[in-house]
Order: structure tokens, then C-alpha cells, then sequence
């Protein structure tokens, strides 16, 4: 390449002192040797002891002349033992840079970018730079390509699904009415359609790390789907990369977050998360902030953060306290070690689809509705009404239909001193719902259950708890109602708060079941159960029995509370129990628990009974009435009736009476209300970022260990390397979102743009798209790299005008033909002096097999799905316990056809045909796939039943085709894989290939038969013809071209 | 980069890139040299001629007692249910498994130790076919790790790191040396199913994984049953000359594509296409234990009929090493015994002694012992102490990383040697500590590869196995 007039420091010469020299004379003190920098121009120039490193201008007196010269190993740098050696070459750069005046410059990256002017004029200023730099080789673009080759490249860049015939026709002549603009106007339609966001949320999700499953040796699911939805809506509706930085890195914190902000934060919690036994806690939550730091280094700020962890940086600026002050803004999320191993890691919330925030907003209304008039028909009767009705009558019938317990407590003096503890002081006698009520004290509460009492169901492990409680006016916010939770064991054994725990917290009912608090717990309370003092109020707790489904995913829907006799819909803060639960293991404390602190109940319990099965709806409104009715009927006589007692009351008769108005308000009522809470069930949670209230502080860690706290650091950026920190921002996550996209930071721009260069031309403008420091390699086109990037940010970074800048530029629209000089010249076409050419993406590969057969179910978001996977990949490796995701549950239908980016990604074991073509595991952040040219590839697009099946399908729609001659249709099939139509000699060798095909199945009738059974393909007609056979091979071949394989 | 898989067809275009753009010089070697070793010239190679061709790992999942198995400590016998000494202890991190746990009792092993072979080494009555080739091996009684738990321990002995990320010991051997016989990948891992079901830990696509290494030096799953290799075999109804006729139309189409395109990318891809074909009869003929004569379940037991067991796959081993496979990496799981260690140990024992030990002499009768380094071990061995209830016939131990053994055999190791030593409690070293990246070191050592030499650029910086540390164990070398 051209021969320049001087050298340039950050081009020429400082990568050869920093793959050379840096190790041990660069940033990192702590190797520093003889105490010199090289990195620095007054360390390097400095007189030490009469001998200087670097004088300017002069290499008879510049000691590290002499050094890189040596003949004298002892004397020789870089030693020959640092496995390092200069080539002479890289000893006269030195040289020359040090005759030429030893000129330091600040590096490229750190530098802010400034728009220039490109050498050579041309429409596209993105052509200008390309043309520029190759003139400077004696080289110029390639003519531009075929207006097919282009859509297809561009269809399959910003969308990732081919062209049809239509669309090429279509475009065709467009091109020939209108010219340029129809290029435009294509990719406009192009960037429009919702395909877009599908395409580029692949290569986000391989940076921000996401799969279906927490990885590590467990490997459980996870549910992370509505953040990848998110992604893809963000890339559709051209969010501006600022706020889709902003929002994924600290959704949270901006004022009033909106639901889809929050979901964004789960960029945070994408990263791996363990739920080994035993694990030390603060050792991988430490892990969990340190990847955090990996991630936004890499794929925001282009630094290799990491190396910094366990010391300074070797070649950057950046120290080891630069490093854990980037970590403080991390390391006061509020999450665990260990978690993860049965669903979401908490924090989660529940994060309904559009859909379902649409319904919930009309059932809601519903509900309302429904509550009123059943309140109205309550309000008009009258008590009086019963007077001539039995009620005694009606309570014994209620008492017949509810089932006995397996114990009771119904007043202190029921039960017996051992089970159950001497009751306070303020004495026994206080009249309850039935007979006389329980007092819990501020000191001791109420008591216990034995823990052999209490039993449940042999098989199913069903159970349901019932009591009634009046709250005292004096009693606490937060206080236990029903505990056996293991709080007094070590917060670090595995089974720590193991149990049961009910509470009244803030007039909510909160249900709390554990195997290790709070990892492996879940947590809901009611919502508006409005528990008031001074009222008894009855509450049922049950367990509906062991899952049907081992891979339930939300554990809690096997939990209810009930309220008066009626099931509440429920708040669920944690969702990650592994059922069934433990019940019987532990000993029951009535209003106190086994904490070190907080307040006890104070107030009255009564009627305290147990169940050893799941009580239906029916029977928990019988329990409550049976018990309610003859003190509601006490109380009646006495006019001393509450308003809710009386609507209790009310009810019973309205029921009794079989009132017609009233049932039929009261079944819309019951009917609406177990519409919300089957919605409330399905509505799924999402992990998301959260800050403690008290900022964790953050220490530096001694060799990065998390046991070793070192100086104590406040977080904050490497101003002085980087960029300033904003005025006013936030000393939070949002502050350092604010800082990654002010105008003075020199690096985001830059690392994103060229990422997205990347993702078109397949290698970026810097090839080492994950790292911009000084090991970095210097910009194929520094001046388009800076360029694009202001633009970029001057366009409010609207990616959208970006990419379609690049797809536009006649670089871009090149012939991507390979001429063997220009080859041996620049093997990886870093000058572009053709169009890219490489091999397609894992995903778009069998997406592109799916579309060109028909098959293709075009469904945007949800849950992930299971495509067809040969049998006994999974059993050799996932772990032998039945956590959710260890099982592939093969899915039916258009699940078997969905865009590859639904497909579930398990990380331990990755989807074996994407995998196959370099799709990465997603354990850390990948911002660049390798792309390999393997036989086991060629063994997936030939055997895979997914391609497989796609090959018959497409052969059943070219013999449909009956308007059209067969060699026409199989030209068409031709395109519309490779965007082009054959030439003669191909169209020939095709024919050739499928008559030799017909021959050999027209002999072999019973190989018809069971190839056309392949994959889960359905034939249309009845007979299995060899036409429909030798088509389905040469389709199968058609989808094995190299240039189908290939974006051209 | 693109390269063909299975090297030895890596165009020249390959070479000059790599020249060009310094990518390292790994994998020279399978382009100069199908069947030795690479070029002198090569950086990271050795000095020392290489002992091995190539590595077969029986890696034991899950952390095998080296107290029950090859480590015996006649001084606990008497200790049964005693504090371990606190000088012993010395305040060193337990898992949260036992961290509640106020005591930790001494449970001594129950099972005899025999003095094996010439060289006399004590070995567990549970290992009666390894006591057989006890003369062969070395033992290593002082292994130790950095990491307390599966994921980071078994990902911290496979990929000299114990966090995601990092290339395997097979992707970095497939990188540095490249394969032996071009229709087989040379790096090959086969996941065991044990006799019983036992409690086994997940196993991870990472540990054969190539992580930041191009993705052609992935380990290839070779699986029991009729595919061994993944869609391996063609849909049903297309037979091998239906195959035949397809591979030539396609390889026709693709020329045409490479007269239009001039792309050597496009040529490479039919070589893989014709590599794929060669793969479809050679894994099933590799595969296919059917040659096998009767005398070899005699000395493998009944079980290697069985496809995917632990000893069909030590067999298949033998078969791959046969053919030149360079990394042949098996995993048996089932180690795992916090509780019910005298139920759960003699099941794995059982499915591993005698077929380890077959192994070992079959390469031995047929010559390849001297070129093949078998390693047997697991990610840490378990703790001199019980973890929960402790009775004396029913206890389990927890991990234990501070020391535990391995051993190996062939290719230049020292034979019937013992290296290394633990404390009467073997709960520490007391003697010629191995460290994991000693012990990676010394594996790439043998060979002939320079543990320090063997890097790979990514993020700015050389990477290699060993990270900045590990130092050959010259005292196990013959």
C-alpha cells in the first residue's frame, strides 16, 4: 500500500510499541519495568541517569535504538524470554519515526471524530472515502451489480428473508421506469417492513447475551422474551440509538418509566446467572457486575474493560481503579448469586403484551362494572327480606358441603398445651367468629402447630389453611399471621428461610412459600383486599397440588388466596419455587415467626384449620359461610351489623332465595373475575434492572477477587482518556447512559456505526469491532469511520437513515466478482474494491430455506419456540433434575416454522443447526460470529428435516404451478434462492440433475414413498409420484448452491 | 477466516491471509505436515521432541473421592466422627452446602487400598482393573484447583478459565495441530450415559467449546446409535448413488458459480460438500464396533456393546485413535456424592474402572500406547469431611479442590510412578502441588506444543490455555 510522507504515530508506530513494548514499560504500573513508559511522550523522552529512551531526531542518543538493535541477548528488547521479537521492518519504522521527530499523537479512538471533506468527489460522501483510498492503489470501484443481485443483498441485510419472483419483476421495472429512485423508494419499503426488526435483533441479541436459559451447569429457563420483542419493536418503530442505549442500560431511572422501559433494562440481566448448590453468593453476583462492565465495554465503548479487573490495563490508560469505579454503577442492582432455577431471576415484573394490556383494560372495566351493579342488587335488598327463610336451615346445608380438617383450632381451650402454646395474658375468653377467638400478643403472638399436625395430600401435596383474623387498631404494618419459615438458619445454607410464611402487610394478605428465601421462593399478596382493624375478615391460603406441568413456569398459579370466601387476584413478586413445597417439616407459629425482628400480630384469630387437600372455589365460600352465618345472624338480631357483614349476609339470602336479578349480577361478577385471573396467570414476567435503595458501595478487588476489597472507589468514567462527564447527570446508571451518548464521547458513534457497517459489508471499518483501544487495528477508512459517526449523531442517531445511506452507496451496489489480482492484493476486501460476498448468517440461512418453500410462519414476538430437533441432543448434557428447559418439548404446527430468532435457545446445549453455522452460545456478549465453511454444514442444509421438508414443500408448489413450463418454474425456484436466473449451461444441469432423479426414483417406487414421508411434510395428492420425489432433491440441491448459501 | 474443518485441504489463500494479517501461525502445521508435526519454524512449538500425537481425556464428571479411589489415609481410621484438626482446616472456604454446618467430622474411607503391579502403588479395592495397570500410569495425588463448585471447576480444567468465554483444551490442541486423517474432525467428544440413573451435573457446550477461536476448532459430538455425527445420514429414500448424482450436479452449479464469481470460498465449500460424503461412510464404518473380535468384551466388558455407555465409548476411543483423531474427549457423569457415597461410588466405578483400564492396555498391544496420552480425572476431588449427617455406613462427602488425583498414562509419562502428596487428612498438599495449568501445560508439552507459544489474538491481547501462568511437571516425564 502507498508509501506515505511521514509516518503517522497512531497508524505506524504505536501499534508496534504496544504489541512490543507496553507489557512492561505501557500503563500497568505494577510491571513496570525500569521504571519507564513508553506510552507517554515526556516518560519516553525524560533524562534517567544520563540515558534517554527517545530523543527526538536523534538515534545515535535514543537508548531504545540501540536497544532494539542489539546483538547482546542480555541487552536485546523485547527480551527474547517475552516471546516477543521485532521484525526489521518494525525496527525501521522506529527508526524513521524517531529521525522523522518522534511525533506523538493522542490515539485515533479517543480522539473526537470530525466531519472531513472526502478526496474525491462523489454524490455519496460513504463513495468518496471508498474511491479515495483506492485510488491511492491504483484501483477503483467494481461496476455496480444487477438490480436483482442488489435487492436480494439488501432484502437479506435489512430483513433477512429473499426476494419472491414478484419482487424482483416488480423492481425490475421499477428500475427501468424510474432509475435511481427506485433503488430508494426499495429500500425504503425494505426498512418499513416489520421483517427489519427481526434481522437486526439477531446480531443485538448475540451482544447483549440473550437466551432462554440462565446457563451455567444447571442451565433452567428463563423468560427474557418480551425484552428480545422489545428489541425488535425498538429497531422497527427506528428508535434513536441514544435512547435505545439509555433505555436498556437504565430504563429504571428516568422519571415515570414506562413499562417497555423497564423491559429494556433487562439488557442488564441478559447475562448468565447460576443456581448451583452451593455457589458463594457474593462471588458470582460480583461475576454478574463484572459482566455487565464486559458487555457495555464492548459493545459501547469498544474496550476491553476486562483486562483492568485484575490490574491496570497492559495497554490502554485505563487502570484497575478506572475499572471498579466503571463497576460502581453496576453494582448496586438489587439481585442474588444464586438464583434462577426454577423461572426469572428476581427483580422481575410482569410484563403483559399489547394484547393483554388491551384486555386487562377491558376486563377491568368489566369488573368495575360488574362490582357495582352485584353492590347495587346488595344495596337494594334488604336484610329483612330473610326473616322468612330458613337460615338455620341454610347453614347446615352449608356445613354439610364443607369438608372436615385435619385440625382446628377454634379457641383456646380446644387445644392441647403441647401443640399449642398458653395463650396471652389478656386471657382466653374473647368471643370469636365461632365460640371464643385466639389472642396474638405484641411479644409472643399466638403460638404454635406442632409440626407433626400438619398434613397434606399423599400424591399431590395439596393443601388448603383457613383462619379468621381481627387486625387490633394498634397493630403493625407488617406483621406474621401463619409462619414456619426457616429465618434463624445461616442466610448463606442452602435452605435458608425454608417454609411457609403468611402476613398481613399494609391490609394485604402476603403469601410467602420458600425452599431457600429468597432465590427460591415465591411471593404474592392481594390486591385492594382493603383488611381493616377491628373487623374479622376470613382467609384461605391453597395449594392446588404439585404442577401438572413439571415446567411450570410460573409456580405461583398454583397458589390462591382467598378473602371472605372469594379468590383475589394477586400481586407476585417472586416466582422461582420449586414444587411442591415444603409444609410439614417445621413447626407453625400463629402470629409471630422466626425472625430477628419486626413487630408480631396483635389482634384475634380464630377458627384456624387445616386441610390435606385443595378445596374447591365452592367449598372455601361454604367454610366462610358456614362459620359467618350464625354469628352474621347474632349479630342481625343485635342491629349490630357492619355494612360489609350486612353484604355477607345479603348475599346468603339473595342465594338462598335464588333471586334471578341477583344471580345474574353476581355470575357476571364470578365470571369476569376468573377472566382476570386467568389472565392474570398467563401474563408474563420479564427480569429488569433495579437499584438498591442504599448504593452498595464498591471497593477495587484485589486480583479481581471478590473476598479481596481493596481502596474504596465512587463510580465514575475515565474522563481524561474518554470524555467529560455531563454537567448535572446522575452519579447512576442513567448518568453514564447520558455519558455514552453525549456529543463529547469519541467512542460510541464510532462502535456502533461501525458495527453496522459491519453487519453489511462483513468485516468492520476497524476489523476488531469489540475492541477500539490501542491494540486495536487502526480504521481500513479513518476519515469515512469519523464521518459516519458524527453524521450518524448528527442525525439524531436514526439508524434507519444510516443503513440505508450505506445500501445506497454505490460501494455497497458493487458486482461482488473476486479477480485473483485484486484477491492476492486484499484477500478480506478491506478496500472494497468489489461488493461483499460471505456466506449467510446461521438464522438467515434456514429462514431463507423457510421462506423459499412456503413454509415460513411470519409471527412477530412472543414466547420462544422449539423447532424439529433430532431426538437425544439434550439427555447426554443437561442436568439430571427436572428444572424447566432440560426436556426439548418439540413444538406442533406453525411453532415448527417461525423466524430461527424464536427459537429457544438453551445455552449449554445451542440449537445444534444454528450452532452448526457459527451462531454463538450466548454465555458472554459476541459482537462478531466467526464464518466457517464446514462438512457438518453441508450436512445440515442436505439432512436436516427442517430443510429437508422444505425442499418437498417447495417441489409440491412448483408442480402446482401447471400454467407455467417445468423448466421455467425450476428457473424461477433458481432466482428466487440466488437472485439471479440461470444461464443455459445451468438451467441444463439442472434439468440433468432432476431427470437423473426421476430415473432413479421411477426404479426405486418404495425410496418415493419414504422420502416424501421425510420431515413432518404433508403431502397434497395422493400419490407419491417420482416427479414430486426428483423435484424435492433438485430443490434440496437448489437450497445447497453455494450462491444460496451465500449473499453475493 | 475461512478454512475447511478438517485442515489438511486449507487453501494456500488461507496461509497468505493469515501472513498477511498476522492472525497467528496455529494450524500451519496440518497444512505443511498431514501426518507428523509441523514445521521447526513453527513459534509455538516446543523444544523438546513431542511425545503424543495425540490426547484421550476420560474427563469423570461430577469430582470422584480420591479418598475412596486412589489416596488412601490410614490415618483417619481411627478418627471416625472427630473434628478435622483446625491446623488442618485452616479456615479455608466451604461451600454454601455445608456453611451452616457448626462441625466438620472426619469420615474416613471404608474401602481397602491394594498394593498394585511392580511399582506397588495403593490403589482402591473399588479399582481392581486399574490396580491391573497400575505399572502403566502415573498417579498424581496432588492436583489442585482454584474453583469449589461443578460449573467453574469442570470449565476451569477444560478451558484453563473458570468463566464462559474461553476455547477448550481439544479446540486449542485442534488449532495448534490440526487432525491426522482429513475425513475426521480432530477433535471429538462423546458424552457417556451411565448404568444406573445417578445424579449427574449438566455438562456444557462450552467445555468443547472454541470459544474466541475460530469456530471449525469446535469439538464434534459423536453420539451412540446409528448417527453418530449429527444429520450425518441422508433422508430416508435417498441412497448413497442418489447422493452420488446430486454431488455432482451441485459440484457442477458451484463451478459455474466459481467461474462467475472467482470466489475460493466457493471452491472450498464443494471440498466440504465432497468432505461430507466421505464423512457419511466413514464415521458409520468407524462407528461400527462390528469388527470388533469377542476378545475385545472380554477385556472391555459387555458393556461396550451397549452404544453410548461409558465403555462403547472408551472402545470407540481406541478406534478413533486408531484414525488419527487428535483430541478424543469423554465425559462420564455421576460423581456427584454429597450423600449415599457407598450406594453411588461403586456404580461409577464399576462403569469406568475395567473399561479405563481395557483402554489402556489395548493402546498398549497395539503400539499407540506411546503415542497417546490417556488422562483420567475429574474437575476436584471430596472432602476428608461429611457433609450432613454423618453415620458409618451412610455419609457423603462435599467438593474439594485444595488436592485431588489424577492419573495418566503413555506417551513419555512416567510409568508406575506416584507424583505428589497430601496430608494425612488429604485435604492439603503437602508435596510437588499440580496445579490445573500445570497440569495443561504439561498435556500441551507432551504435544510438543509450548504452552506459552500457543496463543491466539482477540481483544487486543494474546490469549492462550494456561492464561499467564502453569509450569510443565517435568518430574512425571520419562
Amino acid at each position: 500500500m502507498g508509501e506515505q510522507a511521514t509516518l503517522s504515530f497512531n497508524h505506524d508506530v504505536r501499534p508496534i510499541l504496544s504489541e512490543n513494548c507496553f507489557q512492561c514499560h505501557g500503563p500497568d504500573a505494577a510491571t513496570r519495568e525500569a521504571d519507564l513508559r513508553l506510552d507517554i511522550q515526556e516518560e519516553a523522552f525524560k533524562d534517567r541517569d544520563g540515558s534517554i529512551a527517545i530523543v527526538p531526531g536523534n538515534l545515535e542518543e535514543s537508548l531504545l535504538v540501540w536497544m532494539i538493535e542489539s546483538d547482546d541477548a542480555e541487552d536485546l528488547m523485547p527480551p527474547p524470554d517475552s516471546n516477543k521479537s521485532l521484525s526489521d521492518e518494525e525496527k525501521q519504522i522506529l527508526s524513521r519515526w524517531i529521525e522523522e521527530g518522534a511525533t506523538y499523537e493522542k490515539h485515533w479512538a479517543f480522539t473526537r471524530p470530525e466531519k472531513s471533506e472526502p478526496a474525491v468527489d462523489s454524490p455519496s460522501p460513504i463513495d468518496g472515502f471508498i474511491k479515495a483510498r483506492l485510488q491511492e492503489d491504483g484501483l477503483e470501484l467494481s461496476p455496480a451489480a444487477d438490480p436483482k443481485t442488489w435487492l436480494r443483498r439488501a432484502a437479506l441485510d435489512l430483513t433477512g428473508i429473499p426476494p419472491t419472483v414478484d419482487d424482483y419483476r416488480r423492481f425490475e421495472s421499477a428500475v427501468r421506469e424510474h432509475g435511481e429512485s427506485a433503488f430508494e423508494i426499495e429500500v425504503d419499503r425494505l426498512l418499513a417492513s416489520s421483517r427489519y426488526g427481526e434481522r437486526m435483533a439477531v446480531d443485538w441479541m448475540d451482544a447483549a447475551r440473550y437466551a432462554d436459559t440462565h446457563g451455567f451447569n444447571n442451565d433452567s429457563e428463563r423468560s427474557m422474551w418480551r425484552w428480545r420483542d422489545w428489541v425488535i419493536e425498538a429497531f422497527n418503530r427506528n428508535l434513536p440509538y441514544d435512547q435505545f442505549i439509555i433505555e436498556q442500560l437504565a430504563g429504571d431511572l428516568l422519571p415515570n418509566p414506562t413499562l417497555d422501559q423497564l423491559i429494556a433494562t433487562g439488557f442488564n440481566r441478559n447475562h448468565v446467572i447460576s443456581s448451583e448448590g452451593g455457589i458463594i453468593e457474593e462471588e458470582y453476583r460480583v461475576e454478574y457486575v463484572a459482566d455487565r462492565v464486559r458487555t457495555v465495554g464492548m459493545v459501547w465503548m469498544g474496550l476491553t474493560t476486562e483486562c483492568a479487573r485484575c490490574h491496570d490495563h497492559k495497554f490502554d490508560d485505563f487502570s484497575q481503579e478506572d475499572y471498579y469505579r466503571l463497576y460502581g454503577f453496576f453494582n448496586s442492582m438489587v439481585e442474588l448469586g444464586e438464583d434462577g432455577r426454577v423461572a426469572n431471576a428476581y427483580p422481575t415484573i410482569p410484563s403483559p403484551t399489547l394484547k393483554q394490556q388491551r384486555r386487562m383494560i377491558e376486563l377491568e372495566a368489566r369488573f368495575a362494572a360488574a362490582a357495582h351493579e352485584k353492590a347495587a342488587v346488595l344495596n337494594r335488598a334488604d336484610t329483612a327480606e330473610s326473616s322468612g327463610l330458613s337460615l338455620a336451615d341454610y347453614g347446615q346445608q352449608v356445613a354439610a358441603a364443607t369438608p372436615q380438617p385435619v385440625w382446628k383450632v377454634s379457641s383456646s381451650t380446644q387445644f392441647t398445651e403441647a401443640a399449642y402454646g398458653s395463650p396471652d395474658e389478656s386471657g382466653p375468653f374473647i368471643p370469636g367468629v365461632v365460640g371464643y377467638a385466639l389472642r396474638s400478643g405484641p411479644s409472643n403472638g399466638a403460638g404454635s402447630i406442632a409440626k407433626g399436625n400438619i398434613s397434606v395430600d399423599k400424591e399431590t401435596h395439596a393443601f388448603t389453611l383457613a383462619f379468621w383474623i381481627r387486625p387490633d387498631e394498634s397493630v403493625a404494618s407488617e406483621v406474621p399471621l401463619f409462619s414456619n419459615a426457616q429465618f434463624e438458619r445461616e442466610p448463606s445454607s442452602t435452605r435458608y428461610g425454608v417454609g411457609w410464611d403468611i402476613r398481613l402487610s399494609q391490609g394485604e394478605i402476603e403469601l410467602s412459600v420458600a425452599q431457600r428465601y429468597p432465590g427460591y421462593s415465591m411471593i404474592s399478596r392481594t390486591r385492594n383486599a382493603a383488611i381493616d382493624e377491628s373487623e374479622w375478615r376470613h382467609i384461605a391460603i391453597r395449594f392446588k397440588g404439585k404442577a401438572d406441568d413439571p415446567y411450570d413456569h410460573t409456580p405461583s398459579s398454583n397458589f390462591s388466596i382467598f378473602v371472605d370466601g372469594e379468590e383475589r387476584r394477586l400481586e407476585t413478586r417472586y416466582d422461582g419455587l420449586l414444587l411442591p413445597p415444603e409444609v410439614k417439616a417445621f413447626e407453625s407459629y400463629l402470629g409471630s415467626d422466626l425472625r430477628i425482628q419486626g413487630a408480631l400480630y396483635t389482634g384475634l384469630l380464630d377458627e384456624i384449620q387445616q386441610f390435606d387437600r385443595s378445596l374447591s372455589d365452592d367449598q372455601v365460600l361454604a367454610l366462610f359461610r358456614s362459620e359467618a352465618l350464625p354469628y352474621l345472624m347474632a349479630k342481625q338480631t343485635a342491629s349490630d351489623l357492619s355494612e360489609s357483614e350486612r353484604q355477607w349476609l345479603v348475599a346468603i339470602v339473595l342465594d338462598q332465595k335464588a333471586d334471578s336479578e341477583w344471580l345474574a349480577a353476581r355470575d357476571a361478577y364470578r365470571e369476569v373475575r376468573g377472566e382476570l385471573l386467568v389472565l392474570d396467570r398467563s401474563i408474563p414476567t420479564t427480569m429488569i434492572s433495579q437499584d438498591r435503595e442504599q448504593v452498595r458501595e464498591t471497593f477495587v478487588l484485589n486480583r479481581g477477587h471478590y473476598a479481596s476489597p481493596g481502596k474504596k472507589v465512587e463510580p465514575g468514567v475515565p474522563e481524561d482518556l474518554i470524555a467529560p462527564w455531563p454537567e448535572n447527570a446522575p452519579l447512576n446508571r442513567l448518568g453514564l447512559a447520558e455519558w455514552l451518548t453525549s456529543d463529547a464521547n469519541p467512542l460510541t458513534a464510532r462502535v456502533v456505526v461501525n458495527r453496522f457497517w459491519q453487519h453489511l459489508f462483513g468485516v468492520g471499518l476497524v476489523k476488531t469491532s469489540e475492541d477500539f483501544g490501542v491494540q486495536s487495528e487502526f480504521p481500513s477508512h479513518p476519515e469515512l469511520l469519523d464521518w459516519l459517526a458524527v453524521d450518524f449523531r448528527e442525525s439524531g442517531w436514526d439508524v434507519k437513515r444510516l443503513l440505508k445511506g450505506i445500501v445506497l452507496s454505490r460501494t455497497y451496489r458493487q458486482q461482488s466478482r473476486v479477480f485473483p489480482e485484486l484477491l492476492a492484493m486484499d484477500p478480506e476486501n478491506r478496500l472494497l474494491a468489489r461488493g461483499p460476498r460471505f456466506r449467510l448468517p446461521a438464522e438467515t440461512i434456514r429462514d431463507q430455506a423457510l421462506a423459499l418453500s412456503g413454509k415460513l410462519v411470519e409471527q412477530i414476538g412472543g414466547p420462544s419456540v422449539w423447532p424439529y430437533q433430532p431426538e437425544g441432543i439434550f439427555e447426554p448434557i443437561v442436568v439430571y433434575a427436572n428444572y424447566p428447559g432440560t426436556d426439548w418439548l418439540q413444538s406442533e404446527g406453525d411453532d415448527l416454522y417461525r423466524r430461527s430468532l424464536y427459537t429457544y435457545w438453551k445455552r449449554t446445549v445451542p440449537y445444534p443447526s444454528l450452532a452448526t453455522f457459527d451462531a454463538p452460545e450466548r454465555e458472554v456478549c459476541s459482537v462478531q460470529r466467526s464464518r466457517t465453511n464446514t462438512p457438518l454444514q453441508a450436512l445440515v442444509t442436505m439432512n436436516d428435516p427442517t430443510f429437508v421438508e422444505a425442499s418437498l414443500a417447495m417441489a409440491q408448489s412448483l408442480l402446482d404451478i401447471e400454467t407455467v413450463p417445468f423448466d421455467q418454474r425450476v428457473r424461477e425456484a433458481y432466482l428466487t434462492a440466488t437472485g439471479r436466473w440461470p444461464e443455459a449451461s445451468e438451467t441444463n444441469i439442472l434439468l440433468a440433475a432432476y431427470n437423473d432423479a426421476l430415473d432413479s426414483f421411477q426404479k426405486d417406487p418404495s425410496a418415493i414413498e419414504s422420502f416424501l414421508k421425510s420431515g413432518g411434510f404433508e403431502r397434497e395428492n395422493e400419490e407419491p409420484s417420482p416427479e414430486l420425489a426428483a423435484s424435492a432433491l433438485l430443490m434440496s440441491l437448489i437450497l445447497n448452491l453455494d450462491e444460496t448459501l451465500t449473499k453475493g | 477466516m475461512y478454512c475447511s474443518k478438517f485442515n489438511s485441504s486449507s487453501s494456500r489463500r488461507e496461509f497468505l491471509s493469515r501472513m498477511a494479517y498476522g492472525l497467528g501461525t496455529a494450524a500451519l502445521g496440518s497444512i505443511f505436515a498431514k501426518n507428523g508435526y509441523a514445521a521447526d519454524s513453527l513459534k509455538y512449538m516446543a523444544t523438546s521432541e513431542p511425545k503424543a500425537k495425540r490426547v484421550i481425556f476420560l474427563f469423570q464428571s461430577g469430582g470422584p473421592s480420591h479418598l475412596d479411589l486412589f489416596d488412601p489415609k490410614p490415618e483417619m481410621a481411627s478418627r471416625f466422627g472427630q473434628d478435622i484438626p483446625e491446623s488442618i482446616f485452616g479456615g479455608q472456604r466451604v461451600t454454601g452446602m455445608v456453611s451452616d454446618q457448626d462441625r466438620f467430622l472426619v469420615v474416613p474411607s471404608k474401602y481397602k487400598f491394594n498394593r498394585a503391579g511392580e511399582c506397588g502403588i495403593e490403589l482402591s479395592e473399588m479399582l481392581p482393573w486399574t490396580q491391573t495397570i497400575a505399572d502403566e500410569i502415573c498417579l498424581i495425588r496432588s492436583v489442585h484447583s482454584e474453583a469449589i463448585n461443578h460449573d467453574p471447576a469442570i470449565t476451569f480444567m477444560q478451558t484453563g478459565s473458570q468463566l464462559p468465554g474461553r476455547p477448550s483444551m481439544g479446540s486449542w490442541v485442534d488449532y495448534g495441530l490440526g487432525s491426522e486423517n482429513e475425513n475426521l474432525p480432530a477433535f471429538v467428544v462423546m458424552n457417556s450415559v451411565p448404568s444406573e440413573a445417578v445424579a449427574g451435573q449438566g455438562l456444557l457446550s462450552r467445555l468443547w467449546s472454541s470459544g474466541f477461536l475460530p469456530g471449525k476448532h469446535q469439538g464434534v459430538q459423536f453420539r451412540g446409535g446409528k448417527e453418530p455425527v449429527l444429520f450425518l445420514a441422508n433422508p430416508s429414500g435417498i441412497d448413497d448413488g442418489r447422493r452420488r448424482d446430486y454431488l455432482d450436479h451441485l459440484g457442477s452449479l458451484n463451478r459455474k458459480s466459481f467461474e462467475k464469481f472467482g470466489d475460493p470460498e466457493i471452491e472450498t465449500r464443494i471440498a466440504q460438500y465432497e468432505m461430507a460424503y466421505r464423512m457419511q461412510t466413514s464415521v458409520p464404518d468407524l462407528a461400527d464396533l462390528s469388527d470388533e473380535p469377542e476378545s475385545m468384551y472380554e477385556l472391555y466388558g459387555d458393556e461396550a456393546r451397549k452404544p453410548g455407555t461409558f465403555a462403547a465409548n472408551c472402545l470407540m476411543a481406541r478406534r478413533l485413535a486408531e484414525r488419527g483423531v487428535r483430541f478424543i474427549q469423554l465425559y462420564q457423569r455421576g460423581w456427584d456424592h454429597h450423600g449415599g457415597l457407598h450406594n453411588r461410588l461403586p456404580v461409577l466405578a464399576r462403569d469406568t474402572d475395567r473399561p479405563s483400564a481395557a483402554l489402556v492396555k489395548d493402546l498398549k498391544a497395539r503400539g499407540l500406547l506411546d503415542d497417546t496420552l490417556v488422562i483420567w480425572g475429574g474437575e476436584f476431588g471430596r472432602t476428608p469431611y461429611g457433609q450432613g449427617d454423618v453415620k458409618p455406613t451412610e455419609y457423603g462427602r462435599d467438593h474439594h479442590g485444595r488436592t485431588f488425583s489424577m492419573w495418566m498414562a503413555g506417551a513419555g509419562i512416567k510409568k508406575g510412578h506416584v507424583h505428589g502428596a497430601s496430608d494425612e487428612f488429604g485435604f492439603n498438599i503437602v508435596e510437588n502441588g499440580v496445579h490445573v495449568h500445570d497440569l495443561q501445560a504439561t498435556i500441551l508439552h507432551q504435544l510438543g506444543i509450548d504452552h506459552e507459544r500457543l496463543t491466539y489474538r482477540f481483544q487486543g491481547r494474546q490469549y492462550r490455555l494456561t492464561d499467564v501462568h502453569g509450569h510443565v511437571v517435568k518430574d512425571i516425564l520419562a
